[in-house]
């Protein structure tokens, strides 16, 4: 396992630090310029109405029913470009086996050494989950500091925003489960990605249709966003359990499955 | 004791045919030539043996494990060299030992830098800015550090210049001296026919000889060149049946003959010639006329 850990370090390391770095920055430019866009939201979504919707979507909650620091804590986790930096490098991590070794041809030099594949499985998803808290965490450790520059009444509740971070290290989780099953079934790195950014634009999709279209909604179960609610969790002041139950859940089953099918596949360059 | 075995084994892609029915065994010590063109199924079946493919049908094992089910316990005493060698373009040869050494639980540094000096390879140089001929070192090196007992090599000359090959092949010999196996798979007969025990010649997936070096080579032709003392008595020239003149120039006679020369040899002992040259097997023609489609050797004989 170490010189499989080696290896993934000697590859993924530059670009864990610029999307955790990256993160970390976008995070705390957030965190500084959100309260003060949305401190006065009653008279924001009077100019702008439009806007409404589209928070109820993001949220998952009409933004008028929180206050302004509740909103600028919710609004900061699902941000389109938290969620985009977090889901690339998902992606890119988790089509590494078997697609992009497949891809690459480099393939037939690692199953030439004695690892059996769920070995090697197992050893990209410790990668993975190690680099996943890494790149969440210098995102945390961004706004973290910058809430000290706050006005004492925009700092957000800290405890609120571990139950938040918790919730999407579990989206973390389903997403990257689903992509290591997505991963074991393609020969080609791109595919992979492919088909795993065609999914999540359908659940991000299905999440906003559910806000306002009815049909929308009886499926809207089957979006990851269902399950990740940073507004309610504010509102409720609890740990989402069901929500990350249900993720966790999700996760696991699809990397299972990814295994399984790694397992079994017949698997080179040809 | 027999390393490797095959049984019927088969592969398809689809309605592709990969190989089929291919039955094979590698002893201790044998250096096996698998011999077949672009496309005849020797990097299948090699893939075979290596538990990256599932078979269609049959089954293979090496060391008595078998090859898909328990295919990382067989890679311990496997060594590989893929036929198109791709490595990590940021690896090093000495990054590469370090690794390998942690995988395979051995520390290998030493003898990988003796290798690496062996086969006059830089070892801080990565893999992107080598040539062909390097990177394929660096796989070589790789397959054969840890000494294993049985070294599978699909086209190991590809990229390699012909020093470096003379060294490989020095390598394998060496190898085989000390009781491990070599599966060497390659296109080019002659360095087939320089190194190994044994052949097997595979076409369109199926194995159409496996033979003996020796054996194989009395069933190749070999051409002798007679000289008479003038023109009309080399025109008159009849040789024994199983002889055939293929080509008279002036006094000279080219004859085709198959196996032993001993018949040419009590013929010629008897005719009035000036000179006699009797050249070696001639396994190309043999490995040719294999490849003849429209006069397959396999079903003539």
């Amino acid at each position: 396992m170490k010189g499989l850990l080696r290896k993934i370090i000697m590859e993924v390391r530059w670009p864990v630090l610029v999307f955790g770095f990256g993160l970390a920055v976008i995070l705390s430019v957030l965190t500084a310029l959100v309260p003060r866009i949305l401190r006065d939201m009653g008279a924001l979504l009077g100019f702008l109405p439009w806007l409404r919707p589209i928070f109820t979507a993001m949220m998952g909650m009409d933004p008028q029913n929180l206050s302004p620091r509740e909103l600028m804590q919710a609004f900061l986790w699902v941000h389109p470009t938290v969620l985009s930096i977090i889901w690339a490098h998902e992606l890119m991590f988790t089509s590494r086996i078997p697609a992009g070794e497949i891809d690459r041809g480099t393939v037939d030099f690692l199953l030439g050494l004695p690892i059996s594949r769920w070995k090697l499985y197992l050893a990209e998803t410790t990668g993975f989950l190690l680099t996943g808290v890494t790149i969440i965490g210098l995102g945390y450790s961004g706004h973290l500091i910058t809430t000290l520059f706050l006005q004492p009444d925009m700092r957000p509740q800290m405890i609120l925003t571990v139950y938040i971070v918790s919730n999407l290290l579990a989206v973390y989780l389903a997403v990257g489960g689903l992509s290591f099953l997505v991963s074991s079934f393609c020969d080609r790195r791109g595919k992979a990605i492919g088909v795993m950014f065609a999914m999540l634009l359908i659940s991000f999709l299905l999440n906003f249709l559910a806000q306002f279209w009815e049909p929308a909604k009886t499926i809207a179960v089957l979006s990851i966003m269902e399950y990740y609610r940073p507004a309610i969790i504010i509102q409720e002041e609890a740990f989402a359990t069901k929500n990350v139950l249900i993720l966790v859940v999700i996760g696991l089953t699809a990397w299972i499955a990814g295994g399984v099918v790694f397992r079994r596949r017949s698997v080179c360059t040809v | 004791m027999t390393v490797l075995s095959t049984s019927n084994l088969s592969r398809s892609y689809g309605s592709r045919r990969g190989v089929d029915d291919i039955n094979l065994t590698l002893q201790k010590g044998e250096v096996f030539g698998f011999l077949g063109p672009n496309g005849a199924g020797k990097s299948t079946t090699i893939r075979l043996l290596l538990g990256f493919l599932r078979p269609s049908s049959g089954s293979a094992s090496i060391l008595g494990m078998d090859c898909w089910s328990r295919s990382h316990l067989i890679k311990r005493d496997v060594g590989y060299v893929a036929g198109d060698v791709r490595l990590y373009p940021w690896l090093t040869a000495r990054r590469a030992f370090q690794i390998v050494s942690e995988i395979r639980g051995t520390p290998l540094h030493r003898e990988g830098m003796q290798l690496a000096e062996r086969f006059r390879l830089e070892p801080d140089l990565p893999v992107r800015k080598m040539s062909r001929g390097n990177r394929q070192k660096v796989a070589l090196v790789l397959a054969l550090v840890h000494r294993p007992k049985l070294v599978i090599l699909d086209e190991p000359t590809s990229g390699l210049d012909p020093l470096m090959q003379a060294t490989l092949a020095d390598c394998l010999r060496e190898m085989a001296v000390d009781g491990h196996s070599i599966f060497f798979s390659s296109h080019t007969l002659s360095e087939v026919e320089d190194l190994c025990d044994r052949v097997a010649i595979v076409k369109d997936g199926r194995i159409v000889e496996d033979s003996n070096l020796n054996r194989l080579k009395t069933q190749a032709p070999r051409i002798a060149k007679i000289r008479y003392c003038d023109a009309d008595t080399a025109a008159r020239c009849e040789p024994p049946p199983g002889i055939v003149v293929t080509r008279t120039t002036g006094a000279e006679c080219e004859l085709q003959l198959t196996g032993e020369a001993a018949e040419l040899n009590r013929w010629a002992a008897g005719q009035q010639i000036e000179d006699i040259s009797i050249g070696p097997p001639d396994l190309e023609t043999l490995f040719h006329r294999w490849y003849d489609v429209a006069n397959p050797l396999g079903e003539d004989s």
